[in-house]
């Protein structure tokens, strides 16, 4: 994959997941100040996509980047932080690193850029394993029995009551750590870590059906051709 | 809404923890009480949305493109944690005006009177022994306020 080719995929991907974060935001229920606020990030994101789905329009990705970023600066004083925590932080990163990859002159500063997305998707699977493993309660599966037990996060209560199959939850903790950990091995070689995405895309998938994390599902798996390049720029 | 507010918040985005579930501490919950009088005694507060007792497929996937309530909600945890762990003035200031404004836009919407007081809690629910039972203790009540001065456009 070269460095224009996964650019453009991801910056594609990115447009299509601010649209569908965006148009949340848009519906009635939303105060007047947020759907104003959401409204040109719905626009600049379908100019984006249109920037590099069809060239011939003459848009600049460049700019249209950097119009993202700057609404993001009035977007993030009106909710104080994050609206949607970990799928906000990845959002505004991929953001960032495109914004960069397409404003800097030099071809090794554009990939540094890039690359660092992708290095930062790698961390965000092991970092995620490694804090896991070093707490007993993740070790022991009381960690997970807990996430739907008690936590916000369950959609349904029947998703609950599968806080009453420990051993179920034990196996399934052990297999969250284990990938997770793992996930750097997968960079190694391209085939493997195709199969170390595709399972982690699942794992996303059943997060967003268990706790309704959707904009997770979406928003990570636009880092992807990041990684995917950076495998093939550092290891091929 | 300081755009200089802005890149201070950007700031985590570019080096981020990734720390997720680290530890499963005690969860927020928002409950309301809606009075018809501000001397009036809240004799039975409601959950803030309770999840569904069932969730079908169908609406799961559903969710995977529209799941703007769902996200809201959790948005509103987000605040609750805010305001427990009260960093600063401003941002406690912040996090109770967003939770009451969003329980009031929510509950205008299905009809409330505008005339009616709202109060919010926040519970904290955590296990309660090794026989996972849940238990939940109040840490946070909101004073009474006029839900037609919680309507802003």
């Amino acid at each position: 994959m070269t460095l224009d080719g996964a650019l453009h995929l991801t910056s594609a991907m990115m447009a299509l997941a601010f649209i569908q974060q965006s148009a949340e935001h848009l519906r009635p229920a939303a105060r007047l100040r947020e759907r104003l606020l959401f409204a040109p990030r719905l626009l600049l994101s379908a100019l984006l996509a249109a920037s590099v789905g069809a060239p011939s329009l003459g848009l600049d990705p460049a700019i249209v980047t950097l119009a993202l970023a700057a609404n993001h600066l009035f977007i993030l004083p009106f909710f104080n932080g994050p609206y949607n925590g970990g799928a906000d932080r990845m959002s505004l990163l991929i953001l960032l690193c495109l914004t960069c990859a397409y404003n800097l002159p030099e071809r090794p500063w554009q990939e540094l850029a890039f690359g660092y997305l992708g290095m930062q998707l790698l961390l965000s699977y092991f970092i995620a394993g490694w804090v896991k493993i070093a707490n007993p309660d993740w070790r022991s599966g009381r960690a997970l029995r807990d996430v739907f037990l008690f936590s916000a996060y369950p959609v349904g209560e029947d998703i609950r009551r599968l806080a009453s199959r420990p051993r179920l939850l034990l196996a399934a903790a052990w297999a969250v750590i284990g990938f997770e950990l793992i996930f750097p091995l997968t960079f190694l070689s391209h085939p493997s870590l195709m199969a170390g995405l595709a399972i982690a895309a699942l794992f996303h998938g059943a997060n967003a059906c268990l706790f309704g994390l959707n904009r997770f599902f979406w928003i990570w798996i636009c880092a992807y051709p990041s990684i995917l390049w950076l495998q093939e720029r550092v290891m091929g | 809404m300081s755009p200089f507010a802005g890149l201070r918040l950007l700031m985590p985005a570019i080096v981020p923890s990734w720390r997720f579930f680290d530890t499963v501490t005690a969860s927020p919950r928002v409950d309301y009480a809606l009075l018809t009088a501000s001397d009036e005694p809240v004799e039975q507060w409601r959950e803030f949305r309770p999840r569904p007792a069932v969730l079908r497929l169908g609406t799961m996937l559903r969710r995977m493109l529209w799941n703007a309530q769902w996200n809201e909600n959790l948005y509103l945890v987000s605040l609750a944690e805010r305001l427990m762990s009260a960093g600063t003035e401003e941002t406690a200031i912040h996090s109770q005006r967003e939770l009451l404004l969003r329980v009031a836009r929510h509950l205008d919407r299905r009809g409330s009177d505008h005339q009616a007081y709202l109060q919010i809690r926040l519970r904290l629910v955590s296990r309660a022994d090794a026989a996972a039972r849940v238990t939940s203790e109040t840490v946070y009540l909101s004073g009474l306020c006029l839900m037609a001065e919680l309507l802003t456009p």
